[in-house]
């Protein structure tokens, strides 16, 4: 089990961290509160000069060591601080809330959930519902509701009441707890875990550089950006403004580990390690850095394991192709039942990659 | 060039090919991150002040400004392919699509990977022509175990189907993949025939991915920040039964693009390669595509935006084992191309 410590400046570590990234309030297009949080933890932490920008990205760029006043390489590692939501679009007379989805969410697994608006005035429970089961007619037993049938019940009497907590626009996320389960505590569970996984990741690599007084021979990019789920207009920003020689991408993707998904079909395993993309709808990763990154792996014993399945596309899409291009290589955590109010990961996971990502930075010849 | 593998990602040895047979004519040769292989020719003209050639209204109006412009030919040097995706225990391979595959004209199709193993691509028993997607298919190599295969392929390697060409006729060649290595050798004929010199920068770029999306040409455009830029790329025709209605026909010369579905072209570029073909005597027709898409769209939008159009190789069966060209057209593409960067 990892150690999971807060010191006195509220700086945390491990599950705790991750945990608190998780819950933290980030729909794509409202990231603050992520942002926040990833600056608070990392302030004094590291030595990486910290900045935040318009669109709502944060870099943290650690300078490398130049040899004879030559440019350094510069190298990227990047994750999303945005998150699958909901928006408002529409207040009933009976005070419901219509809303859409922010970010691909299957309809099938919204009905009775949790959510939490973030009003004017401070954040607004609420129910997804749709109609009962009893006034439902055998014809709309059979299909799966669509998102424009359901609705956002917030306890408001009409629409007047509503209109005190919330407005046409206002952002919702998936009310989740974060939850360890499974024998040894192997598994954990909440919402978001895309991607704040990486964006843990990075803060703890960052940390592990100081700590170990480590001086890398490049400039180490760290972007955490917005809007992956939606259009990935964040990682393109700092492709470009960075024009990175390498980048890491640090992401959750789907697994189907699943009984009724036959083996050739399974992306990758939980509790399996990194899964290593080779190519996904958006990019042909670099064939250096899969098979340098493999070969790591397997000198450190760190496990890792090749994508089976192509599928899904990452910020690696706009990154690998930004500017004057850029090699890139995606490393993600095997995640069940993404974008919903309960991904699944393994524990180990997220330490191995930890690991795998501070080896590769050390170990690569960039 | 045809016989060379490049699938999307891997196109490193089409690029050697490429760099050795093009060496001679150009003063600069470069490789970037993705494998884009660019050589500049460079102009004589004087260098003028630093604006482009873009705001020039000349090139609106067909005259030549007098500046040195920056002019970007493109071709990519990708076929369509295949990766193993899983090796299964009884010794099949699946595997995922790069680029756009029709499975129905695959199916049963002799395959070869980079080592030069061979093997089949076969649909699972029973498939329904209307099920025939890449999930469906598995590559029989002849081995009988996960560890038979594994011993002459990996997850990850690449293949596609196997490239030959055949003469049909006086003026016809047939096989694969012409698209676009045919769109490659016009590239290198061109740089043949301005070697003398000219005013402008010629970029001649051999692009990577487009098959998947154009991306190659993206940092290839970035880089080079064109004024005018035309890409090679063949395009379909509309002379063959049940072919969408298409003006374009296989033998009838170079096509000048007006639109495909990614891109309309400049209106003065498009009148100006018709003037010029016109005047040499050069056999052109216009070609306005409803579907597909070529870097052309990437280039257009390229750093501040430049003028962008396309001359393109009119093919049949694009994307099949047996893609069809006449060498007429080809040999109409490159004359085309050289006079119009000898600003003839």
């Amino acid at each position: 089990m990892m150690e999971n410590v807060m010191n006195k400046e509220n700086k945390l570590t491990g599950i705790e961290l991750l945990k608190t990234l998780c819950l933290a309030f980030g729909p794509t297009g409202c990231e603050e509160e992520v942002a926040d949080e990833i600056c608070r933890q990392l302030e004094g932490t590291t030595d990486a000069e910290i900045t935040r920008v318009r669109c709502g990205n944060v870099y943290a760029v650690l300078r490398g060591e130049t040899k004879d006043g030559e440019s350094p390489r510069r190298v990227m590692l990047s994750a999303h601080t945005d998150e699958v939501g909901f928006m408002i679009n529409e207040i009933d007379s009976d005070g419901y809330l219509k809303f859409s989805c922010v970010g691909g969410i299957d309809p099938r697994v919204l009905c009775g959930r949790h959510v939490t608006f973030r009003g004017r005035d401070g954040d607004v429970p609420g129910v997804i519902a749709s109609k009962a089961i009893h006034h439902q007619t055998a014809e709309e037993r059979k299909t799966a509701t669509k998102v424009n049938a359901m609705y956002v019940d917030i306890g408001a009497k009409n629409r007047e009441d509503a209109e005190k907590y919330v407005a046409v626009g206002d952002y919702g996320t998936f009310d989740s707890d974060f939850v360890i389960f499974g024998e040894d505590g192997k598994y954990m569970k909440c919402k978001a875990i895309d991607d704040r996984l990486g964006c843990a990741v990075i803060i703890e690599t960052l940390r592990r550089l100081k700590t170990e007084g480590k001086k890398l021979p490049f400039d180490l990019i760290c972007a955490f950006t917005v809007r992956e789920e939606i259009g990935r207009s964040g990682a393109q920003i700092a492709a470009q403004t960075f024009e990175p020689d390498y980048a890491i991408v640090l992401e959750s993707t789907a697994i189907a580990d699943l009984p009724d998904v036959p083996d050739n079909s399974r992306v990758s395993n939980v509790g399996g390690g990194g899964v290593i993309s080779l190519v996904d709808r958006s990019t042909i990763y670099d064939k250096g850095l899969v098979d340098g990154t493999m070969k790591i792996a397997a000198d450190k014993g760190l496990p890792a394991q090749i994508k089976r399945y192509v599928s899904g596309g990452n910020d690696a899409g706009h990154i690998h192709k930004a500017a004057r291009g850029t090699k890139t290589l995606a490393v993600s955590a095997p995640t069940r039942y993404l974008h919903s109010a309960s991904c699944v990961a393994a524990v180990e996971d997220f330490e191995s990659i930890r690991e795998l990502i501070y080896a590769v930075l050390n170990g690569y010849s960039f | 060039m045809v016989c060379c593998p490049g699938t999307p990602g891997s196109e490193n040895k089409i690029a050697d090919i490429i760099r050795e047979e093009i060496g001679a004519f150009v003063d600069e040769i470069s490789v970037d991150a993705m494998g884009n292989l660019i050589a500049l020719k460079k102009g004589t003209g004087s260098t003028g002040d630093a604006g482009k050639a873009v705001n020039d209204n000349n090139v609106q109006n067909g005259n030549e400004p007098t500046k040195r412009k920056k002019i970007m030919l493109c071709a990519h040097m990708d076929e369509i392919g295949f990766m193993v995706t899983f090796i299964e225990d009884n010794g099949m391979l699946r595997l995922a699509p790069l680029g756009g595959i029709n499975f129905v004209a695959a199916a049963f199709s002799e395959v070869v990977f980079e080592n030069g193993v061979r093997g089949i691509l076969v649909p699972e028993s029973g498939t329904k022509p209307e099920n025939l997607t890449a999930d469906k298919f598995y590559v029989d190599i002849g081995a009988s175990s996960a560890r038979e295969a594994a011993r002459k392929v990996s997850v990850g390697d690449r293949f596609a189907l196997v490239r030959n060409t055949t003469r049909l006729g006086q003026n016809r060649v047939v096989g694969r993949p012409l698209d676009d290595r045919v769109g490659c050798a016009v590239l290198i004929d061109i740089a043949k025939k301005i070697s003398g010199g000219c005013r402008d920068d010629v970029y001649f770029a051999f692009t990577v991915q487009e098959e998947v999306g154009c991306r190659g040409s993206k940092p290839a455009g970035f880089a080079v920040a064109p004024d005018v830029a035309i890409a090679f790329d063949v395009t379909g025709t509309g002379d063959t039964p049940g072919a969408k209605p298409m003006a374009v026909r296989l033998g009838d010369g170079a096509a000048i693009k007006v639109r495909d579905a990614s891109v309309i072209c400049d209106a003065g570029l498009v009148d100006r390669l018709h003037t010029i073909a016109s005047n040499k005597k050069i056999t052109h027709q216009t070609e306005v595509l409803v579907y597909g898409g070529t870097d052309t769209s990437s280039l257009q939008m390229s750093g501040a935006g430049c003028v962008a159009g396309a001359i393109s190789i009119p093919s049949r069966y694009i994307h099949s084992g047996v893609e069809m060209i006449d060498l007429r057209d080809v040999k109409a593409c490159a004359e085309l191309g050289a006079a119009y960067i000898l600003g003839e």
